[in-house]
């Protein structure tokens, strides 16, 4: 039976459960179903729940770790989460799950060092990826609790852990949920991928000690396959050029040309755009103080779902001020990327 | 109406763009009984399918098209036999 079952509403799992047509045996695992169902929605609902509370109450928490462990599970090309987990990852011979290690643990020293950050939630939770998700599987992605990196099909990608830059997207998913929780969608939806774009290319940065000029600004380079490559795509966003013909998914680069609906990695272009432009009109590295203005205006006040990519721009403007009172060139910087943008 | 077409939309990569395709079809008739089943009820009502965890962010969405009605319902509420009918292609 596919697990794809476990999240059937109720009622449809029951009126199978009770036709006749379906073996005794089905009939049985689909009552199963339902009550694994029920419970996971409790799970869901509860998980919800924790998250405010949690945010709402961070404060007084007691820190799991004073550095966050990090672990990873083998879903051995199929879509059981978690998989196995690897006892010694770190010294792994799967490349896949060496890479994962290795740059999660990077991902956690980069956000301590540069933004006095512990772990995803501020508190040292454990970091948890699954590799080799699914057969062929074009897709990294955040899940709420963990990252899930499939391997690509080998052709339009490759491996997504091959990229520092999407690990550093994933996990920066994880810090938003934990802080301003956006929505998915509309306005809220483009912030959320934007702000996982920024730290993720500033996390490849940081890596590679690049300053704004030296870097760029690519978004997937390192995971495009050769079909992809044969046909003049060489990343999947470019933040300093959004709608360039070598972006496999161009993006708008006015705040005007955001429509209902849109897809949030597409929506993202405007914002990428704007923190770009003010990275580079400041100059140095990307996360010294553009970087800081950023995380500042996502983790220091609280959380709003429904954030308006206006209101985010206005935050940036007076984090600005408030973080570089003295340096009227940040302030100058911010205003000239969200300018640009048409914000 | 035998004929389901599917479009993968999303992910990190922004499937359903310009270039980046991932689509698919599959016969009503070639489904099990209960993937028939689940299919008819995400079309009678696909805003009864169970929200995703709290801050997910990239999963796929699948388009599913039948006849003249079209729904969008998250990775999580399709049959495997519809998830894997599709096929990534470049345009």
């Amino acid at each position: 039976m596919p697990c794809s079952c476990c999240i059937i509403p109720n009622d449809v799992l029951t009126k199978l459960s009770q036709d006749k047509k379906l073996s005794a045996v089905l009939r049985k695992q689909l009552v199963d179903t339902v009550q694994v169902s029920h419970e996971l929605r409790e799970l869901r609902t509860q998980t919800a729940k924790l998250t405010n509370v949690v945010a709402a109450r961070a404060a007084g928490l007691v820190t799991l770790a004073a550095a966050p462990s990090v672990t990873v599970y083998d879903c051995k090309h199929t879509q059981t989460l978690p998989g196995t987990p690897v006892p010694k990852p770190k010294t792994s011979s799967d490349g896949s799950v060496k890479r994962t290690f290795n740059q999660t643990t990077k991902v956690a020293k980069f956000y301590q060092q540069v933004f006095n950050r512990n772990s995803i939630d501020d508190h040292g939770m454990t970091m948890m990826s699954s590799v080799h998700f699914g057969a062929k599987y074009n897709n990294a992605m955040w899940n709420g609790s963990q990252m899930i990196y499939g391997d690509g099909d080998g052709s339009i990608f490759v491996d997504f852990t091959r990229g520092n830059d999407v690990i550093g997207h994933e996990l920066t998913h994880g810090v938003t949920q934990h802080s301003l929780q956006l929505a998915y969608s509309g306005d809220a939806g483009g912030l959320n991928e934007s702000i996982s774009d920024c730290f993720g290319a500033m996390f490849r940065q940081w890596e590679a000690k690049q300053d704004v000029k030296k870097a760029d600004w690519l978004i997937g380079r390192d995971i495009m396959g050769p079909g992809a490559k044969k046909r003049g795509f060489t990343c999947l966003r470019d933040m300093a050029d959004p709608a360039a013909k070598h972006c496999l998914a161009p993006q708008p680069t006015k705040y005007s040309q955001v429509t209902p609906g849109m897809d949030p990695h597409y929506a993202s272009g405007p914002p990428n755009l704007a923190f770009y432009t003010a990275c580079a009109t400041l100059g140095g590295y990307s996360w010294a103080k553009i970087g800081q203005v950023w995380y500042h205006s996502l983790t220091g006040f609280g959380p709003m779902p429904n954030m308006t990519m206006k209101t985010f721009a206005a935050r940036t403007r007076q984090g600005a001020h408030t973080l570089y009172p003295g340096d009227a060139a940040v302030f100058a910087a911010v205003d000239t990327g969200w300018k640009k943008v048409g914000l | 109406m035998d004929r389901l077409k599917i479009e993968r939309v999303g992910g990190f990569a922004g499937f359903g763009g310009p270039h980046l395709k991932s689509r698919g079809e599959v016969a009503l008739s070639d489904l099990s009984p209960a993937d028939q089943k689940t299919v008819e009820q995400l079309f009678a009502d696909p805003k009864k399918v169970a929200p995703a965890h709290p801050g997910q962010a990239d999963a796929f969405s699948y388009r599913i098209t039948r006849g003249a009605q079209t729904i969008e319902v998250p990775e999580h509420a399709v049959p495997s036999t519809i998830r894997n009918s599709v096929k990534d292609v470049l345009e």
